[in-house]
């Protein structure tokens, strides 16, 4: 638990470390919903006016200024990461050269070896180390600090040797005051009887005294006052020396320089003899610190703390190359980025093989861009992406992107479906919200685009469909209408006006192919007039439609008699010449006895003549 | 053996008598017809020009010898509507008999005389009817 915590602290201070240089130059990526857990965590103290972050390895998020980030997945943590990964071992000889000085220095400041001879050879060595690239002038900043704390102890020798002389000094002026109050010459006292005047001269050689004693007294304030100003600055001088020191250390541990924070606390013990090691840090610092170690913040924590990240980071390589050997990928990725994450600077992970660490590389840069695929909601890619990881890295789990894959595939399978019916059923407000429900879920899903293409392409037909239903309604083309009736159905399914047009030529439609049909059987049996009669009938109501016309006119021709008498009687009948207009209708029923048209005519002129009947 | 003399009619007279014989049917044929026929003062009706354009003959009258077809309409106060057809022609005509004429009894298949006038409208109204 107590490591737990103390990597918690570490992780933080690793996140918090680039913060103290650098805004971060783009947004992180949005955090994920607080869990209970987090809300429940305690309230962030504040450090450096910002949040401290927190680390939780239970779910390997950073809290920081109300935000959360998944460590192994935001742009700040990757794109180091990344820089690393494909970083070459830093195994040349000048590395090798940085190392061996580093440890030169903390052997030589090691308890054991202390002289102060070592500590001067030491110190000799911090700017040989420092003009190393990887160093980062970090070992000139501690040599200042050092140097800083000599100058300090230095300044508060000669504050000493001062204070000697202003003893010195004291003591003279005591003398001389004593001296001065006690050799005075005294002038001839009055008479006893006369007690004014004894009073009076008492007074006055009081006054006399206290005069010769003046400039002894006031020396000797001065040389007080001085002394105690001295051994004020003493203090202070020793004091801002030490803080300054500290504050190179904290800063150094919160940049996760662990060696260098060795090399500084060997020092400040070197330097700071009289074992006074408690951290003068702020309330905020030394809370988490107390928190972290259960102990107040010295330099023995410091200390105490960076030897067991350094050798966190040498497990946590270790653990990687086991891992890797076994070829379980996830697993080995995840402890190279805890132990990134904790010592990015010591030499287990800067020594680390490329061609190792690109393993890793590759198989971080898929799981990012699984990740970021199942953001966007890209499930085809994702689930190519678990293919892949899976087959390279035998411990990756994909149970749970692939929940997240199935289950966005089924509903917006579900939606697509519902979507689908409504196209066919024309139901256009459905049909939009299942699309833009299938589109929220999965919005490069083949199938959407599939469908909708479907969808979209039928709208397009069923477009020219109805436009091609317009034009022939009007012309009155009922016919190109009825061969076509299928398409015109489909097309004015959702168009309820449109359909009523539809619904009453095909009405229509019925009735004149219902005659036709009826002719053809009549002529069939050789009865033309009966066959023409009934043409002739649905020609009255349709006189437009072409098929009709064309088979009223072979019929006509083929009943020429009847059709011929049936007219006659019809022109006689309109030029109100009703005799023989009847006679003509009788001629016509002579010819053709079920005539309904001359059986009509015969009524209706029958009617003019008897109009009683 | 005395020869008997020969009493046989001559051919001849055979042949003239049975010359008379049907002159004699022809003749009395002929007069029946002519007397039989109680308009044969009348002209009768120009049938085809009836049916082209009966107004041309509206107001006249004419004689029609008929066999009843069919009863198209009736009315006791004007009379009756037969079709009927024209004897020796295919033609059928519409016919109104009047209601004075209720008394006859007039059925399909017989046959009548009618004297007619084409009336208003072309309508061929009966005068007279004489049954055949």
């Amino acid at each position: 638990m107590k490591r737990c915590v103390k990597f918690s602290l570490t992780a933080g201070l690793f996140l918090a470390a680039p913060l103290f240089a650098q805004v971060p130059d783009a947004p992180a990526p949005a955090p994920p919903a607080p869990t209970a857990a987090q809300a429940s965590s305690p309230q962030q103290s504040k450090f450096l006016g910002g949040d401290v972050p927190m680390f939780n390895p239970g779910t390997e998020i950073v809290t920081w200024d109300g935000h959360n980030w998944n460590i192994n997945n935001n742009r700040l943590f990757e794109a180091r990461f990344e820089k690393y990964l494909n970083a070459p071992e830093e195994t040349t000889e000048q590395d090798k050269q940085y190392q061996a000085i580093l440890r030169t220095i903390l052997d030589k400041l090691a308890p054991e070896h202390l002289t102060t001879k070592s500590v001067d050879e030491a110190f000799r060595l911090l700017p040989r180390a420092s003009n190393f690239d990887i160093d980062a002038r970090l070992c000139d900043g501690l040599a200042d600090a050092v140097y800083s704390a000599w100058r300090a102890q230095d300044a508060s020798d000669r504050l000493a040797q001062a204070n000697d002389a202003l003893e010195q000094e004291r003591k003279a002026a005591e003398w001389n005051a004593k001296v001065t109050a006690e050799s005075g010459k005294l002038d001839a006292a009055p008479p006893a009887k006369d007690k004014d005047a004894s009073s009076e001269w008492a007074k006055e050689q009081d006054l006399k005294r206290t005069m010769r004693m003046q400039p002894y007294t006031t020396r000797l304030a001065e040389i007080l006052g001085t002394i105690k100003t001295n051994q004020a600055k003493k203090e202070l001088s020793l004091l801002q020396a030490k803080i300054e020191f500290q504050a190179l250390l904290v800063q150094l541990f919160f940049q996760r320089r662990f060696q260098h924070v060795l090399i500084g606390t060997h020092f400040y013990r070197a330097v700071f003899t009289n074992g006074d090691t408690k951290l003068e840090v702020g309330k905020d610092t030394k809370d988490m610190f107390q928190k972290s170690t259960g102990m107040p913040p010295t330099v023995g924590t410091m200390d105490a703390l960076a030897n067991e990240a350094i050798r966190d980071v040498r497990e946590g390589v270790q653990a990687f190359r086991f891992l890797l050997q076994q070829n379980e990928l996830e697993s080995a990725s995840k402890r190279l980025a805890e132990a990134f994450a904790i010592g990015e600077y010591l030499p287990e992970l800067r020594t680390l093989p490329r061609d190792e660490k690109r393993r890793v590389l590759e198989f971080s840069q898929k799981s990012y861009q699984l990740v970021s695929a199942i953001e966007v909601k890209d499930y085809a890619l994702a689930e190519k992406l678990v293919k892949e990881l899976s087959t390279t890295a035998k411990d990756f789990d994909t149970s749970k992107p692939m929940a997240a894959i199935e289950t966005a595939r089924t509903v917006s399978a579900m939606h697509l479906a519902k979507a689908r019916n409504a196209a066919v059923s024309g139901d256009k407000t459905t049909l939009e919200t299942e699309l833009k429900e299938a589109t929220e879920i999965w919005p490069r899903n083949p199938a959407l685009a599939e469908i909708s293409g479907a969808i979209f392409s039928q709208g397009d037909v069923q477009q020219k469909a109805l436009v091609d239903l317009d034009q022939l309604l009007s012309q009155h083309n009922y016919r190109q209408i009825y061969d076509d009736k299928l398409r015109f159905i489909a097309a004015s399914a959702m168009y309820p006006d449109r359909q009523e047009q539809l619904k009453k030529v095909l009405d229509q439609m019925q009735i004149i192919e219902t005659a036709i049909i009826q002719a053809g059987e009549i002529r069939k049996r050789g009865d033309y007039a009966g066959a023409w009669e009934t043409l002739e009938r649905a020609f009255k109501q349709f006189p437009d439609d072409s098929k009709l016309n064309q088979l009223r006119a072979n019929l006509t021709t083929e009943a020429a008699d009847f059709v011929r008498t049936l007219r006659t009687a019809e022109q006689l009948e309109e030029k109100d010449q009703i005799g023989s207009s009847l006679a003509w209708y009788l001629k016509a029923q002579k010819l053709y006895p079920g005539s309904e048209f001359a059986q009509d005519g015969i009524n209706r002129l029958t009617k003019k003549v008897l109009p009683e009947t | 053996m005395a020869r008997r003399a020969s009493s046989s009619v001559h051919p001849i007279w055979i042949i003239a008598c049975v010359i008379l014989l049907f002159a004699a049917i022809a003749g009395g044929w002929l007069l029946y017809r002519n007397v039989s026929d109680p308009y044969r003062t009348l002209t009768p009706l120009d049938v085809p020009a009836y049916l082209e354009n009966a107004n041309s003959l509206r107001g006249n009258v004419y004689k029609i010898s008929v066999t009843v077809d069919t009863q198209l309409a009736w009315s006791p106060t004007v009379g009756r509507l037969y079709s009927v057809l024209i004897d020796g022609k295919s033609d059928v005509l519409p016919v109104l008999i009047p209601a004075r004429f209720n008394q006859l009894n007039i059925q399909k298949g017989q046959r009548y005389f009618f004297k007619i006038e084409v009336g208003d409208k072309g309508i061929l109204r009966a005068q007279d009817v004489r049954k055949v």
